[in-house]
């Protein structure tokens, strides 16, 4: 039955194309959709305010130039993803694509250390941002001072990483339609929660604020008096200062490794780019990715200009040294009065002398959590699910329960793994540095993404030349290719950095981070021996794994 | 031993069909299966006016030599869509008249069809390679006459085949959808259509169910939630489960060795259902990617092996 025509384009009145009736023939989806989750997976709150606490150690850094930077350097790997998700749409993203053009055993290799190993390293991280966001300012305000404690210690913070991945499992069971109106609750909400924070840091002074942050710091800590100056101080044994007004581009750059932690992931989704119908349409991936960096760009520079103006931002810089350098026993350093985290949004709330107001602004802001942390392991599950289908991994990796749609084998294959390294994280304070390579891996598996997108016009020129991109093109040379070359060199200097900085600015040079190296070779070794083993077993039974992705000749 | 190449939802991809027989050679398969919806989405049409013609491929719209024309037809065959050429004047009269349209769908669909069984003639013609042919929900009910006329191409729809030493019942019915298309049956209705040949198969261990739609909450059939205006919910990543409850019924009580599945393209996956191996290899006929599953069957084992490729 033929019913509908499509067109006209816009020179003629005409259709360009006549539909009949048949399925999955479905209206787009709304691209403010794809937006919020973009915009959660590069959460300013949780993410941002928690990446941005390290900057102190660029102090000559200017965040907000970084910023600005960040946001357009990032914006060619969001171009180099939509291109991706335009021509290969499939479940699996990174490990799809990298299988597809650079191999089966390489892709594997280097998409599942990143999209499964790492993320391992993610849930003792989400759970201390809980920790420093949500459990620990809350207990803190509401009085609760022995579980504001309990969670610094070992076993509470191996606690909030069972909190963090019982969570995780609740949002992968209830699915993401469940989820996704979750979020879109806890995003209209956490903006309300944002504009308060944003409006009580635009209506008083730097005066006001240090006279609270004084009241506060005594009343709910039991500080001394003048802890605004005594938190600087504090700061000072190990931190130079820092003026926000200082421009200067070396150390801009250095800055671009620390914004990673929250900026680099626009592109979360596109794992999950395979079940999206209309996901061809560059348009749809990319504006969403787009708009999802862009809106968070400017928000970010919106609280950092409201931090600077009402905070104080040699205030702020320095409560961060003496917070991290005390934890990090760095020598010289010294314990600040206030002994939590210097969490923006509690330093808004202490502009308004009513505790009862403050419990509430935290667990509003809290929503920015729980609306983006359930993410955590939908595309690890999705990148599990991939490689099982590729018969890589056993099949019952991609088992899904009849009764709830539960996808308890790649859920105990991220699960099992995340306790141990939590209780790793909780234990062995040693392997530290572990954690914080864990933005440096992931996005050693977008450079080979990036590796894959600059050559697939030639390496698989049959997909290139039937997907929508293939026109597009700069000088003679595909677009893709030229914006991948871009985000690779733009990756390939972050990767630089983390690894080899003299300073050790970010605390995972390799000279210095012996565990680290360890933790990672080991991953990457473990990832080509399951290949290698899967090679032989599937050799045995008849399954030839690298044909996998071999073309069949047309003719 | 014999190797199976089951491939489905190829929506009038000609490059696909074109894989799809070629993958006997390259995966060294003694049968083809092909599980339904065959058949394109849409027409593009190429204008010929004023000594040229103009069609719009991708939303632009290109004037194209008469020479150019065939190239042009060739790679609108390869997306899945019915190149027609036309004049002016007709495709104003498709554009207004629905009866009209729908006529001239049916005429290029199966035009398409016979083209797709003329090529597996000239390829197998004097091989012992079986291919069969079972249209889905999205194929009109003339599909099957062609295939049925076809030299060699099997119609699966309906039948009890037998391939060395294994039964293979076939449906292209599916269970109810928000299209509306060919051949839908209420779930009572499907029941009954499948349970009359699964009535007929002697040992269900040895039996190959392929049955368009997957089974319900099977994971084979996750399809994006859309709401009543037809629109992707919440970004497109809501899946909910679209499967036929008769299909898994039938899988729960007959527990074939294996059943092969389609319809839902981006739920590309292999489940066991109680002692049933359900595949479904899903499809992306829009890019020309042929994507099948290569299944090994023992005759006293069962299956030997099983593989999801892309080719």
């Amino acid at each position: 039955m033929a019913d509908a025509t499509i067109g006209p384009p816009a020179t003629a009145a005409r259709p360009a194309l006549f539909l009949r009736n048949a399925t999955g023939l479905v209206k787009s989806w709304s691209t403010f959709d794809a937006f919020v989750y973009s915009f959660w997976s590069i959460n300013l709150i949780t993410l941002g305010l928690y990446g941005m606490s390290y900057v102190y150690t660029v102090p000559d850094g200017q965040l907000l130039a970084g910023i600005l930077l960040f946001g357009v350097l990032v914006t060619f790997l969001v171009i180099t993803y939509a291109m991706l998700v335009s021509v290969m749409p499939r479940t699996g993203g990174d490990y799809a694509w990298q299988s597809r053009v650079l191999g089966g055993g390489l892709g594997f290799v280097l998409s599942i250390t990143g999209w499964w190993f790492t993320l391992f390293l993610w849930a003792p991280i989400y759970a201390n941002i809980l920790v420093v966001q949500f459990f620990s300012p809350l207990a803190y305000t509401l009085g609760s001072t022995g579980i504001a404690t309990f969670f610094t210690s070992q076993t509470g913070i191996f606690v909030s990483c069972l909190i963090v991945l019982a969570f995780v499992s609740i949002v992968v069971t209830l699915g993401m339609e469940t989820y996704a109106r979750i979020q879109k609750i806890c995003f209209w909400i956490g903006l309300v929660g944002l504009a308060v924070v944003c409006l009580l840091l635009l209506v008083y002074s730097q005066t006001d604020f240090q006279n609270a942050f004084n009241r506060e710091a005594t009343s709910l800590f039991g500080a001394p008096a003048n802890a605004y100056q005594a938190t600087i101080d504090a700061g000072s044994k190990t931190f130079g200062g820092s003026d926000f007004g200082h421009f200067a581009f070396g150390p801009i750059l250095l800055l671009l490794p620390w914004l990673a932690f929250y900026l680099l992931w626009p592109n979360w989704g596109a794992t999950l780019y395979g079940e999206v119908r209309g996901a061809k349409d560059i348009r749809k991936p990319f504006w969403s990715m787009f708009a999802g960096l862009w809106v968070t760009v400017a928000m970010v520079a919106i609280v950092v200009l409201l931090i600077n103006k009402t905070i104080g931002w040699n205030f702020y810089q320095s409560a961060n040294a003496a917070y991290w350098n005390n934890l990090f026993a760095v020598q010289g350093a010294v314990a600040p009065p206030v002994p939590i985290w210097p969490y923006p949004v509690m330093f808004a709330g202490f502009l308004v002398d009513n505790h009862l107001f403050q419990a509430l602004l935290i667990i509003v802001m809290g929503l920015w959590f729980f609306g983006w942390a359930g993410t955590l392991f939908l595309s690890s599950t999705r990148v599990i699910f991939a490689a099982a289908f590729d018969r890589v991994l056993p099949s019952w990796a991609a088992n899904i329960s009849a009764k709830r749609r539960v996808p308890y084998g790649a859920l105990v294959l991220m699960i099992v793994p995340s306790v141990v390294i939590s209780a790793i994280y909780a234990y062995k304070p040693d392997f530290t540095s572990v954690f914080l390579d864990a933005t440096a891996v992931l996005a050693l598996t977008f450079l080979a993404t990036t590796v894959a997108a600059v050559i697939l016009p030639w390496r698989r020129k049959d997909l290139y030349d039937a997907s929508p991109i293939a026109s597009y093109k700069i000088a003679g040379v595909p677009t893709i290719s030229i914006v991948g070359v871009i985000t690779g060199l733009f990756l390939l200097f972050m990767l630089y950095q983390w690894s080899f900085n003299p300073d050790n600015l970010y605390g995972t040079s390799l000279q210095k981070t012996p565990n680290s190296v360890i933790y990672f070779v080991a991953t990457y070794v473990v990832a080509i021996v399951i290949y290698v083993i899967a090679r032989v077993v599937r050799n045995r039974q008849g399954i030839d794994l690298r044909r996998i992705h071999h073309e069949i000749p047309v003719e | 031993m014999t190797r199976i190449f089951f491939a489905t939802d190829l929506h009038g991809s000609e490059l696909c069909w074109k894989k799809f027989l070629n993958a006997a050679k390259f995966y060294d398969a003694e049968v083809l299966i092909c599980g339904g919806d065959m058949t394109g989405k849409a027409i593009v049409p190429i204008v010929s006016e004023n000594g040229h013609y103009t069609v719009a491929l991708g939303g632009e719209e290109q004037a194209v030599a008469a020479d150019q024309v065939s190239e042009v037809e060739a790679n609108i065959r390869r997306k899945g869509y019915y190149p027609l050429r036309m004049s002016v004047e007709r495709l104003h009269e498709l554009d207004q008249n629905p009866a009209k349209r729908a006529e001239c769908f049916q005429e290029v669909m199966l035009q398409g069809v016979e083209r797709w069984m003329n090529m597996a003639a000239e390829k197998f013609r004097g091989s012992s390679i079986r291919c069969f042919v079972c249209p889905g929900n999205d194929d009109e009910m003339e599909v099957d006459d062609v295939v049925r006329r076809a030299e060699m191409v099997e119609l699966g729809e309906g039948r009890v085949v037998e391939i060395d030493g294994f039964s293979m019942i076939s449906t292209g019915w599916s269970n109810p959808t928000p299209w509306k298309t060919h051949r839908e049956d209420s779930e009572e209705q499907l029941a009954e259509r499948i349970e009359a040949m699964a009535a007929q198969v002697p040992d269900p261990s040895r039996a190959i169910f392929n049955l368009h739609c997957p089974p319900y909450r099977s994971g084979l059939d996750e399809a994006p939630a859309i709401d009543a205006d037809m629109k992707l919910m919440h970004g497109g990543r809501a899946l909910r489960p679209v499967g036929s409850t008769a299909v898994r019924e039938a899988i729960e009580r007959h527990q074939p060795l294996i059943s092969l599945h389609g319809h839902i393209h981006e739920s590309k996956g292999a489940v066991k259902i109680g002692k049933t191996l359900s595949i479904n290899p899903g499809s992306a006929y829009e890019e020309g990617m042929l994507m099948g599953a290569i299944i090994q069957l023992d005759p006293k084992k069962g299956i030997k092996s099983y593989q999801l490729v892309n080719g």
